[in-house]
């Protein structure tokens, strides 16, 4: 999963990446509204972390830009102003939630993994494929419940195709959203975590659809 | 009308010129009326026995005869009250004479009672004539001889004082009338005066009334030159008022995003680091954050206090704060209903009404099993100073709470339940606010089973 954060505070940004990509998110950042707006324009997030009072352009600004772009990632609200005005204009603006500072990490982690759940249209913490299933929550991998050892790269890889079920997701979908803009963007990188998750999981779970992509199914047959 | 009041003020000079300059008037008139009546009375009998005196001694005998013409046709009618009389005096040849009026009457010769005459030689007295009526006698003495050998003759004319008092009598009640109603008159001209000359005053006090509920900005409209001042410096004072709490309220948002930003570095700093030293940074920081939001809260109500020309309609607001948690809790399947009289307009600052509202709402959402209601009505109490009320409910279909925990539920910082997040400040802070505008904020039972939040404010 890909998020964006966008905070001005150094500081607190470089907080919010580090604990975001240990959560296991390609992350990205931005430190003025315009940046903001830019990569929001040009890059597939699922989350956006978005604070309000930026400079250069005010992030309430950027969100309405956005979704008349219609650019419907999901976004967070992080800033500092915490009154009901300010969360109503944010939500009107096309906000999906509001987290107020100060905050704790594993507050605005748990609306993170909330957005993206409801992104795919997960309703639970736990996303399940036959013998395989996500805990969102501790970030575990079971089969069978038994835990599966991943790494980084495979774990998002993995989690992707379980937040997406039964849907065919391209090679290029899958490097926007599991790799940072600052990525070597090689799509057999891809192939090569595949591999490897087919040799940890099930292989017939994860099928190549050929000339599309990839897609995780329960099912052993295929058509 | 109000003792202290300008129109009262108007009034009251108009009634004392009126109870007491005019019955003065009255006086005056009445006397001079009166003084230049028996004047004229005095000089026709002046003038008639100046006649008198003519027509009987015109015929150059020593004796006076009875005058050929008197001027008077009432000298011819019996105890008219108009009478001449010759009377020789110390032996003077000749017969007294009369008129037909007195006919064998005698009246009395003031040069008998010591009178003295006046500069015309002609002496005053007032006397009963025959038959009891007021009489004024003029009478002058006449000498037909010479030095050597003279003949006096007394020459007396009466006339009846009734004609002169009847006249200063009539003209009386005319006089009375004409004060009385001049009187009226300034009291009614003074009442128009009071109406049409105050009338900006009344147009000022209905549009600051406009301006206090809300339905105007500012003092606009043409008013009378003398106001013009005190509507230019009422605006000035309006505008000032408006921005000093705007420049509050900013300020008080940068001072938030000042101190909140570095709390949350601290909070995250620290993180999942056991260490004393740490544990006691994050213990710390969680009291500065409760501290500043509970003084930035009250800094905003101090801002916002009294802030005058403020009306919020409702229903928006309502709805605006049901989408944002209807969006914010979409996963948790609650339906959040709104109930909104028309009418409904709130008495007040639209920032203050989502900060209750939406504090009240919020909470409702975080206990609610499947429902949040939010009703809103108006009421009107006669006999209060804001008698137009908006009452606000925000009920929810969770737990709710026991009699004892509702009471500590609007402490401030009492957190009921430590798994729910927040800060514990919501249900104080929505208290303080509706103290502030001088309305109630009660924690009750739901008819759908959870809590009750009630909020009563004042309404336009």
């Amino acid at each position: 999963m890909r998020v964006l954060v966008v905070e001005d505070d150094p500081d607190l940004n470089r907080q919010l990446v580090a604990a975001l990509s240990d959560a296991g998110y390609a992350v990205d950042k931005a430190m003025d509204g315009e940046e903001a707006y830019f990569l929001g324009e040009t890059e597939p997030y699922d989350v956006v972390v978005l604070d309000i009072g930026l400079p250069k352009m005010d992030g309430i600004s950027v969100l309405e830009q956005w979704r008349r772009a219609d650019r419907n990632m999901h976004v967070i609200i992080l800033t500092a102003r915490d009154r009901w005005s300010d969360k109503v204009a944010g939500m009107d603006a096309g906000a999906d939630d509001y987290v107020a500072k100060p905050f704790h990490m594993e507050e605005l982690l748990a609306r993170i993994r909330a957005q993206v759940r409801r992104a795919s249209g997960h309703a639970r913490a736990e996303i399940e494929c036959g013998p395989l299933r996500l805990d969102t929550k501790t970030a575990r991998v079971t089969l069978d419940g038994q835990p599966v050892k991943l790494t980084s790269h495979e774990y998002r890889l993995l989690a992707y195709l379980l937040h997406h079920t039964g849907r065919v997701v391209s090679r290029t979908e899958l490097v926007e959203h599991l790799y940072d803009q600052d990525f070597d963007r090689d799509s057999n990188t891809i192939e090569v975590f595949v591999g490897r998750l087919r040799k940890k999981i099930p292989p017939h779970l994860i099928k190549t659809v050929r000339g599309l992509g990839y897609r995780l199914s329960p099912e052993k047959d295929e058509a | 009308m109000k003792l202290n009041s300008l129109a009262f003020r108007l009034f009251r000079t108009a009634a004392v010129w009126a109870v007491l300059v005019l019955p003065l008037a009255g006086l005056t008139i009445d006397w001079v009326h009166k003084r230049d009546t028996y004047q004229s009375f005095d000089a026709r009998l002046s003038q008639l026995l100046t006649l008198n005196i003519a027509f009987s001694t015109d015929k150059g005998g020593p004796e006076p005869t009875i005058p050929r013409n008197v001027g008077e046709p009432l000298f011819e009618l019996a105890h008219s009250g108009w009478y001449w009389q010759i009377t020789p005096l110390d032996k003077s040849p000749g017969k007294r004479l009369v008129s037909t009026s007195l006919a064998s009457e005698t009246l009395p010769l003031p040069s008998k009672l010591d009178l003295a005459p006046d500069r015309y030689n002609i002496i005053w007295h007032e006397a009963r004539g025959p038959v009891g009526e007021p009489l004024r006698i003029a009478e002058t003495l006449y000498n037909s001889g010479d030095d050597e050998n003279p003949h006096f003759y007394s020459f007396l004319v009466a006339g009846n004082l009734e004609f002169a008092e009847t006249r200063v009598r009539d003209f009386r009640v005319p006089l009375i009338f004409s004060l009385a109603l001049a009187g009226l008159g300034l009291v009614l001209s003074t009442f128009l005066q009071v109406r049409y000359g105050l009338q900006p005053l009344r147009t000022v006090e209905r549009r600051l009334a406009a301006i206090r509920s809300g339905e105007a900005d500012l003092l606009d409209g043409q008013l009378p030159a003398e106001i013009e001042p005190l509507q230019t410096e009422l605006n000035a004072l309006i505008q000032s008022n408006q921005d000093i709490i705007e420049r509050a309220r900013t300020q008080v948002g940068n001072l938030a995003h000042a101190l909140k930003t570095p709390l949350a570095v601290i909070t995250n700093e620290v993180g999942d680091d056991t260490s004393p030293a740490a544990r006691k940074v994050a213990e710390q920081a969680t009291v500065m954050r409760d501290q500043v939001s509970y003084y930035l809260d009250r800094a905003r109500m101090v801002a916002r206090a009294d802030v005058i020309g403020r009306v919020t309609e409702v229903r928006p607001v309502a709805e605006a704060i049901a989408r944002a948690l209807a969006r914010i809790n979409r996963d948790r399947d609650i339906a959040i209903s709104v109930e909104c009289a028309a009418d409904a307009r709130f008495q007040g600052e639209k920032q203050d009404l989502e900060e209750m509202l939406g504090n009240l709402a919020d909470n409702a959402c975080k206990w609610a099993s499947s429902q949040v209601l939010i009703t809103i009505a108006t009421e009107v109490r006669a006999g209060e100073r804001h008698s137009h009320r908006l009452l606000i409910a925000v009920d929810d279909d969770g737990p709710g709470l026991t009699p004892e925990q509702r009471a500590q539920g609007i402490k401030r910082g009492r957190r009921l339940d430590e798994t729910k997040p927040g800060s514990g400040l919501g249900h104080s802070i929505v208290a303080d606010l509706a103290q502030s505008y001088r309305g109630h904020f009660r924690l009750e039972q739901a008819a759908l089973g959870g809590l009750s939040a009630r909020l009563d404010l004042p309404a336009v």
